[in-house]
C-alpha cells in the first residue's frame, strides 16, 4: 500500500474509531424527558422567557406552574396563556429571595417534573458606578433564589413515586459565559449558576434528575428593555457581537434541550462558539457534541482571543475620547 | 518527499499562529512590582493568606492583613515578625459589612495590590447543607469579595501614582470543575471569574490588573475543618488533584500576580485545568495562547474521561 493510500485509510478511520470510543465515553448518558401531562414549574414565568416558555409547554400538553412576585402580572400572563392556547396555568405569588416561602409555595404545587429557575434581574453598569444594594440584589435573586427554589423541590424530585426522568433547568446567559464590560455582577450571578450546575448534576443523577443551564443572547424582554435604559454604550457596542433573539425562540430552544436533558443549551451561533469554548469541564452527553467540542475547541479559542481583541479595542478607543 | 514538505508545511503553520497570537492577545502583558508598594490581603491571619503576606513582606513590600479575629491577626504579626523582622498592619473587619470594608481601606490608605483571599468552604450535598451555611459561603466568598472591589476601586482609579496595580481574587481548583458536595462553593468560585472576567474589561484603561489563583487543595486550617464533614465521594473525586503547601501556592500566586497573569494555576493538574477551561478568557502570554490553542481538544479528551470515571464512582456508591 502507498503512503497516501494508508494516510488517506487513517483519516477516514481514525474519526470512526474516536467517534465510537466518544460514544463509549460520554458521560451522564444521553435521555429524553417527556413534558406532556408532566408538571412544569417555571419562576420568572409572567413575563419574557419565562412567559413564552409556559406558553409553549402549556402548548404541548403539560402541567403549568408558573411562579413570579407581582400578583397582577401573574393574573395577566394566565389570560395571555388562556387566550392564546385555551389552557389553564396555575399562578403562585412569591419571592424567590424568602426561603420559607418558596418551600410552601412548592410543596402546595404538588411533585414537579420540570423546575425552570428562569428568574432573574438585570442591570448593566460599571461597578465601581453601581451601588451595594443593587449587586447585592442581583446575587440574591438570580443565584440565591435559584439555590432556595432547589433547596425546596429537591427533597420531592428525589423521593418522586413516579421514577420517570426529570429536569432542573436554570436560564443562564451569554453573560453567564463570558464576563463583559457592564455586567460584572450579572456574569458573577449567572456564572454562579454555572458552578451550581455542574456540582448538582454529579449530586442527583442517581436519582434520574437532569439537569440543564440556557444561555440565551439578549434578549427582546421588558427586562432587557429596562436594562438598556441605564446601559453604557460601551457595553452595548461590545454585546452587538451576538444578535438578538426573540423570547418565543429562545423558549422553543431551551424546551427542545430541556427535553433532550442537554447540559448546556445555546440558542444561536455565536452562543454555539461560547459552549465550545466554555466547554472545560462541563459534562456532555452528546457523542457528536463532544466529537465536534474535541476537534474546534482549539480553533474556537482564537476566535475567542479575536473577540477579546476587538472588544479592548473598542475600550481603548472609548477610553481615547 | 511529501512527508518533509508535510512537516515544512505544519512547522510553517505553528510559527504563523504564535506570531498572530503574538499580535492579537488582549490585554497586553504587563509587570506589577511589589517591592515597596502596598500589597493589602484578607483572610490574611492564616493559610494561604498568611504565607502570601510572609512572602510579600519579605520581598520589601508594605503589608496589610484583613481578618474577623483579632487574636488570629496578632499572631499573624508576631509570627511574620519572627520570620522576617517586618511588621505588618492587621485589619480586623468581617467583609460582609460593606461600610466597615470601605473604611478600613480607607484608613489603610492608597492599595496597589489588593488580594481578596478571604474564603470558607463546607463541603456537603446542596439537599443536606443548611440554608444559613450556604448563604454564609455566598456572602464570604462572593458578595464578601464584591464589596472589598467596591470598596477599593475609586482609590485605585483616582491613584496619583499611575504605576500597574493588581486586584486578585483567591479561586480554586474547586472553582474550576463541578465536583460533588461543592454545589455551592463552586457557585461563589465561577461567579468571581465571571466577576473578574468583566471587571478586567472595566479597569483596564486604569492600568489596574485582575488575577484569578487555582490553588488545589493546600494544607490550611480550612481544609482540615472541612475534610472532617465532607461526603466520601467527595473525597475521592478530589484526591485526583495533588495537595500543595501554603507556602507552595503563595509563591506560585506571587509570581502569578506579579506577571500580571490572568489565570495563575500552581501545579500540573492546574495548568491542564486552565487550559480547557480558557474559554473565552482573555490570555495575557502569547506563548500561554498557543498552548491553550493546541492542546485544549486533547484536554477536553483528558476531561471527557475523567466525567466518566467519576460518574461511574457515582453509579457504583448508589449500586
Amino acid at each position: 500500500m502507498t503512503d497516501a493510500n494508508l494516510s488517506f485509510l487513517a483519516l477516514c478511520v481514525l474519526p470512526i474509531f474516536f467517534l465510537i470510543f466518544l460514544k463509549l465515553i460520554v458521560r451522564p448518558r444521553p435521555i429524553k424527558i417527556p413534558i406532556k401531562s408532566r408538571h412544569v414549574f417555571i419562576t420568572g414565568g409572567s413575563s419574557g422567557i419565562g412567559l413564552a416558555l409556559a406558553r409553549q409547554a402549556a402548548a404541548e400538553g403539560a402541567r403549568v406552574t408558573i411562579l413570579a412576585r407581582d400578583l397582577n402580572k401573574l393574573e395577566k400572563a394566565k389570560n395571555s396563556i388562556r387566550l392564546s392556547t385555551g389552557i389553564d396555568v396555575n399562578i403562585v405569588s412569591v419571592d424567590v429571595c424568602d426561603f420559607q416561602a418558596v418551600k410552601e409555595a412548592v410543596e402546595n404545587a404538588g411533585p414537579i417534573d420540570v423546575l425552570v429557575c428562569n428568574q432573574g434581574v438585570f442591570v448593566a453598569q460599571e461597578i465601581v458606578n453601581q451601588d451595594v444594594k443593587e449587586i447585592r440584589g442581583m446575587i440574591d435573586v438570580n443565584l440565591i433564589g435559584t439555590i432556595n427554589l432547589v433547596r425546596a423541590a429537591l427533597p420531592g424530585m428525589k423521593n418522586r413515586s413516579d421514577r420517570k426522568p426529570v429536569s432542573i433547568a436554570f436560564m443562564s446567559s451569554q453573560a453567564g459565559q463570558v464576563g463583559i464590560y457592564g455586567y460584572a455582577a450579572y456574569s458573577a450571578s449567572k456564572f454562579g449558576l454555572r458552578g451550581l450546575a455542574e456540582a448538582l448534576q454529579q449530586e442527583v443523577i442517581a436519582d434520574d434528575i437532569h439537569v440543564s443551564l440556557i444561555y440565551p443572547p439578549e434578549t427582546k424582554t421588558p427586562g432587557l428593555a429596562k436594562a438598556r435604559k441605564t446601559m453604557s454604550r460601551l457595553t452595548s457596542i461590545i454585546t452587538a457581537s451576538s444578535s438578538e433573539m426573540e423570547a418565543d425562540e429562545v423558549a422553543k430552544k431551551a424546551l427542545n434541550g430541556i427535553k433532550s436533558g442537554c447540559f448546556s443549551i445555546t440558542c444561536n451561533l455565536v452562543g454555539l462558539l461560547l459552549s465550545i469554548a466554555t466547554s472545560g469541564l462541563s459534562p456532555q452527553r452528546s457523542y457528536l457534541m463532544a466529537f465536534v467540542e474535541v476537534i474546534t475547541v482549539g480553533a474556537v479559542r482564537i476566535v475567542a482571543l479575536c473577540f477579546q481583541w476587538s472588544w479592548y479595542r473598542a475600550i481603548e478607543k472609548w477610553h481615547a475620547h | 518527499m511529501a512527508d518533509i514538505h508535510f512537516s515544512y508545511l505544519a512547522f510553517g503553520v505553528l510559527t504563523f499562529l504564535l506570531i498572530f497570537l503574538k499580535l492579537i492577545i488582549r490585554p497586553h502583558p504587563t509587570k506589577i512590582p511589589i517591592k515597596s508598594r502596598h500589597v493589602f490581603i484578607t483572610g490574611g491571619s492564616s493559610g494561604i493568606g498568611l504565607a502570601l503576606a510572609r512572602q510579600v513582606a519579605a520581598e520589601g513590600a508594605r503589608v496589610t492583613i484583613l481578618a474577623r479575629d483579632r487574636n488570629k491577626l496578632e499572631q499573624a504579626k508576631n509570627s511574620i515578625r519572627l520570620s522576617t523582622g517586618i511588621d505588618v498592619n492587621i485589619l480586623s473587619v468581617d467583609v460582609c459589612d460593606f461600610q466597615a470594608v470601605k473604611e478600613a481601606v480607607e484608613s489603610a490608605g492608597p492599595i496597589d495590590v489588593l488580594v481578596c483571599n478571604q474564603g470558607v468552604f463546607v463541603a456537603q450535598e446542596i439537599v443536606n447543607q443548611d440554608m444559613k451555611e450556604i448563604q454564609g459561603m455566598i456572602d464570604v466568598n462572593l458578595t464578601g469579595t464584591v464589596n472589598l472591589v467596591k470598596a477599593a476601586l475609586p482609590g485605585m482609579k483616582n491613584r496619583s501614582d499611575r504605576k500597574p496595580v493588581s486586584i486578585t481574587f483567591m479561586s480554586s481548583q474547586a472553582g474550576q470543575v463541578g465536583i460533588y458536595g461543592y454545589a455551592v462553593y463552586l457557585a461563589t468560585k465561577f461567579g468571581l471569574r465571571g466577576l473578574a472576567e468583566a471587571l478586567q474589561q472595566e479597569v483596564i484603561a486604569d492600568n489596574i490588573h485582575v488575577s484569578l489563583i487555582f490553588p488545589p487543595e493546600t494544607d490550611t486550617p480550612g481544609l482540615t475543618k472541612a475534610k472532617k464533614m465532607m461526603p466520601r465521594l467527595t473525597s475521592i473525586m478530589a484526591a485526583c488533584s495533588s495537595a500543595m503547601q501554603a507556602d507552595e501556592v503563595a509563591n506560585k500566586a506571587l509570581n502569578g500576580i506579579k506577571s500580571g497573569s490572568f489565570f495563575v494555576f500552581c501545579n500540573l493538574e492546574g495548568l491542564l485545568l486552565s487550559i480547557v477551561t480558557a474559554g473565552f478568557s482573555p490570555q495575557r502570554s502569547y506563548f500561554m495562547a498557543f498552548v491553550e490553542v493546541i492542546f485544549s481538544g486533547l484536554v477536553r479528551i483528558g476531561v471527557l474521561c475523567v466525567q466518566w470515571t467519576w460518574y461511574g464512582s457515582i453509579e457504583k456508591l448508589h449500586a
